[in-house]
């Protein structure tokens, strides 16, 4: 009989004992092993978080907010600026334009015409919103492809553009339609563009009568490649259509960002800058870096779509995943230490009887750490499987837990619903699913072994010092 | 041969020194068949499990083929009780949930016998002890005491050794399968030049033996076998 068979037949000496151990074992292996678990599927998300967000740096004008915003321009200098911050490795800058189909834009003119004295608050002849400055809105001989539809037209009439205390019943608009001057061939997030039909716009840096459209748009207008459709007047051809996954996104005009600089009379001036960081990485600390570098009175620096508290918390619920896993893990070794510790005493005769009869130290000590590697592999078997049922349960009460503690001490609600800064970020965290990957079942299984190993190493030892005249105890 | 010379165990008990081997000298020349006697307590087994190095005198020594065992470092006593001595404990101290041919092996896997050959060997000295071959593979906690006094006895013989130290070896036996060991051990001393020592009650089994001593309060005197005179060299 070989050392492994006596040390799997000692295992199960004691067969209701045994069990116990096995059971309390499981517990613990399980409960390591649903940690880990749940520590790789949080870190698969954070990982994905983090190529959705991937490198880029977007900086708007301090205090803008899209088309609602306050604050000075972005401008050139602050551009080069920014290109000058360690590890960026490329900054676009854009500019951005409202447009309204000149039709309408006159019918709304002349109907404001007559209704002296309703203008509402900051309106501007209908065309701006209250203090908009981060975007100049022009006439185009495009129709949006989106209808302004209940929630639209109630927007409008917030900004004032309607009047606040108008009675005659306005005319139904579109909404605008949104035109960006782009330094690059990428979209507002830093994405290559997708274009479906024609070409770019070639160098994006010179001023050109090309542009590209969305194709719900460009199939509103009856347009496609080379057809041409006006601007303040001025004549744009279509170089190419692009597709950007959305109806609004679509519903767009890129040209070249000194084309848009020269509609709006605003040479030199940015909307919002993108800025690509030369490593994931480096991100954190470069967006400090520019944050500084452009002052924070100045710019506002954001990483990617708000998901840096999404990917934050997630971090979080990585690292207590960890460190469940290394306490579980840590347990299930003390259990093994003990046991073991337990069986040396109790068997000490035994083994001054396998000594008296020649057995070398490290024949006996091979022989129990081998005994609690085969309880550890029965532990862990049932352990597997336990943390293969509670393992999505876990992570999903962990990432709750840890959500809720994050809306305690921020007030703002981390989930967020409609609207919410967070809710985009809310559905990423809902849609973490923990499954228990052989491999990683695996892997934490190896190092279950290896705190048995360590934990059945001391034990293992103590039989070195027990001598072989404990044979004649008793006797 | 084996050599003693001067062996003294002593052991603390509270304030009180305890000595159960006292200045114990003799030589027993290799292939004797010698026995101890002695009332309960009087030390025979601590001078057992000195002459198997389980126990490390007080002072003394004992030299083995010319080897001293004082001051050998544990690994190579471990080697010598491996290579060179049986045991038959008196609690016969086989391990519980073997069965009784596993326990005869086990001698034999330390020494590194391949499993084919030890199986075989195996087989054969539960045979030689008359350990019916269907209990061979049952497991000892289910053997009578005879029954597991023979397979230690086997056990005892596994490695072929140069000296068995045997405690009671016909203790938990019948009178016909204990005169069967005691032939058994006769033939391993005569054919085979084993070195045999028991400790033993049974004044039949001492007086078939060589020689006989008598361990007294610690001391050792040799007594005369019917029909033999006392060898000089104690």
């Amino acid at each position: 009989m070989s050392v492994l068979a006596r040390s799997v037949g000692n295992a199960f000496r004691n067969k209701v004992r045994t069990a116990a151990v096995v059971a309390v074992l499981a517990v613990a292996i399980g409960l390591a092993l649903a940690m880990l678990v749940a520590n790789q599927a949080v870190g698969a998300k954070v990982q994905e978080l983090n190529a959705s967000v991937g490198t880029v740096l977007t900086v708007n004008p301090a205090g803008g907010q899209g088309f609602e915003g306050g604050g000075e321009p972005l401008t050139t200098d602050q551009a080069t600026t920014a290109a000058g911050v360690p590890n960026v490795s490329a900054v676009v800058g854009t500019s951005s334009l409202r447009l309204r189909n000149a039709a309408e834009a006159a019918a709304q003119a002349a109907a404001q015409t007559g209704q002296t004295g309703q203008t509402g608050p900051g309106g501007q002849a209908g065309q701006g919103g209250p203090g908009a400055q981060a975007a100049a809105t022009l006439t185009t001989s495009l129709t949006a492809a989106v209808d302004a539809g209940t929630l639209g037209n109630r927007n409008q009439q917030a900004n004032g553009t309607a009047g606040a205390a108008g009675t005659t019943q306005q005319p139904v608009r579109s909404l605008p339609i949104t035109a960006t001057g782009i330094g690059a061939g990428v979209d507002t997030t830093g994405k290559a563009l997708n274009i479906t039909q024609g070409s770019g716009l070639g160098d994006y840096t010179a001023a050109s009568t090309a542009a590209l459209l969305g194709t719900t748009l460009a199939e509103k207008n009856n347009l496609t490649v080379g057809s041409t459709f006006t601007i303040n007047d001025q004549t744009y051809t279509v170089s190419g259509l692009f597709d950007a996954g959305t109806t609004f996104g679509n519903n767009a005009v890129f040209v070249t960002l000194p084309s848009a600089q020269a509609l709006a009379g605003t040479p030199g001036e940015l909307s919002s800058m993108i800025v690509t960081v030369n490593s994931m990485d480096n991100v954190a600390t470069t967006k400090t870096a520019l944050q500084t570098a452009l002052g924070a009175d100045k710019a506002d620096v954001t990483q990617g779509q708000n998901l840096q508290t999404a990917v934050s918390s997630l971090d979080s619920v990585k690292n207590i995943s960890f460190i469940a896993f290394v306490a579980a893990l840590g347990t299930a070794g003390l259990i093994i230490l003990l046991i073991m510790v337990m069986l040396v005493r109790e068997r000490r005769r035994e083994i001054g009887v396998l000594k008296a009869i020649g057995a070398p130290n490290r024949t006996i000590g091979l022989q129990f750490v081998l005994e609690a590697l085969v309880l550890a592999a029965l532990g862990s078997a049932v352990g597997a499987a336990i943390a293969s049922f509670a393992s999505g349960g876990i992570a999903s009460a962990l990432i709750s837990s840890n959500t809720t503690t994050t809306t305690a001490t921020t007030g703002r609600g981390f989930p967020g619903g409609q609207g919410g800064p967070f809710g985009g970020a809310s559905q990423l965290l809902n849609s973490v699913t923990a499954t228990a990957s052989p491999g990683v079942i695996a892997g934490g299984i190896a190092a279950v072994f290896g705190v048995a190993i360590i934990g059945a190493l001391v034990p293992a030892l103590l039989t070195a010092r027990i001598r072989p005249i404990e044979v004649l105890r008793g006797e | 041969m084996i050599e003693v010379q001067n062996l003294v165990r002593t052991f603390n008990s509270g304030d009180r020194t305890i000595k159960p081997v006292n200045d114990v000298s003799f030589v027993l020349e290799q292939g004797t068949l010698a026995s101890i006697v002695g009332k309960s307590g009087s030390g025979k087994s601590t001078l057992l499990s000195l002459l198997g190095a389980l126990d490390k005198p007080t002072s003394g020594d004992v030299v083995v083929n010319g080897v001293s065992l004082a001051g050998m470092p544990d690994a190579k006593l471990t080697e010598y009780r491996r290579r060179d001595i049986g045991f038959v404990f008196q609690q016969f101290n086989l391990i519980p949930n073997l069965s009784a041919v596993d326990n005869v092996m086990l001698p034999m896997e330390f020494a590194g016998v391949r499993k084919a050959a030890r199986a075989q060997r195996a087989g054969e000295l539960l045979e030689q002890v008359q350990l019916d071959p269907s209990k061979h593979g049952r497991r000892i906690n289910r053997l009578s005491g005879g029954e597991q006094q023979r397979v230690a006895i086997a056990r005892a013989l596994a490695n072929e050794p140069k000296l068995i130290l045997a405690d009671e070896p016909t203790g938990n036996l019948d009178e016909q399968t204990g005169d069967h060991i005691i032939e058994l051990l006769s033939s391993l001393s005569r054919d085979h030049a084993t070195t045999i020592l028991v400790v033993t009650h049974d004044r039949a089994l001492a007086n078939k033996t060589d020689r006989r001593f008598r361990l007294q309060q610690g001391k050792l005197t040799e007594e005369p076998v019917r029909g033999r005179a006392v060898a000089a060299n104690v």
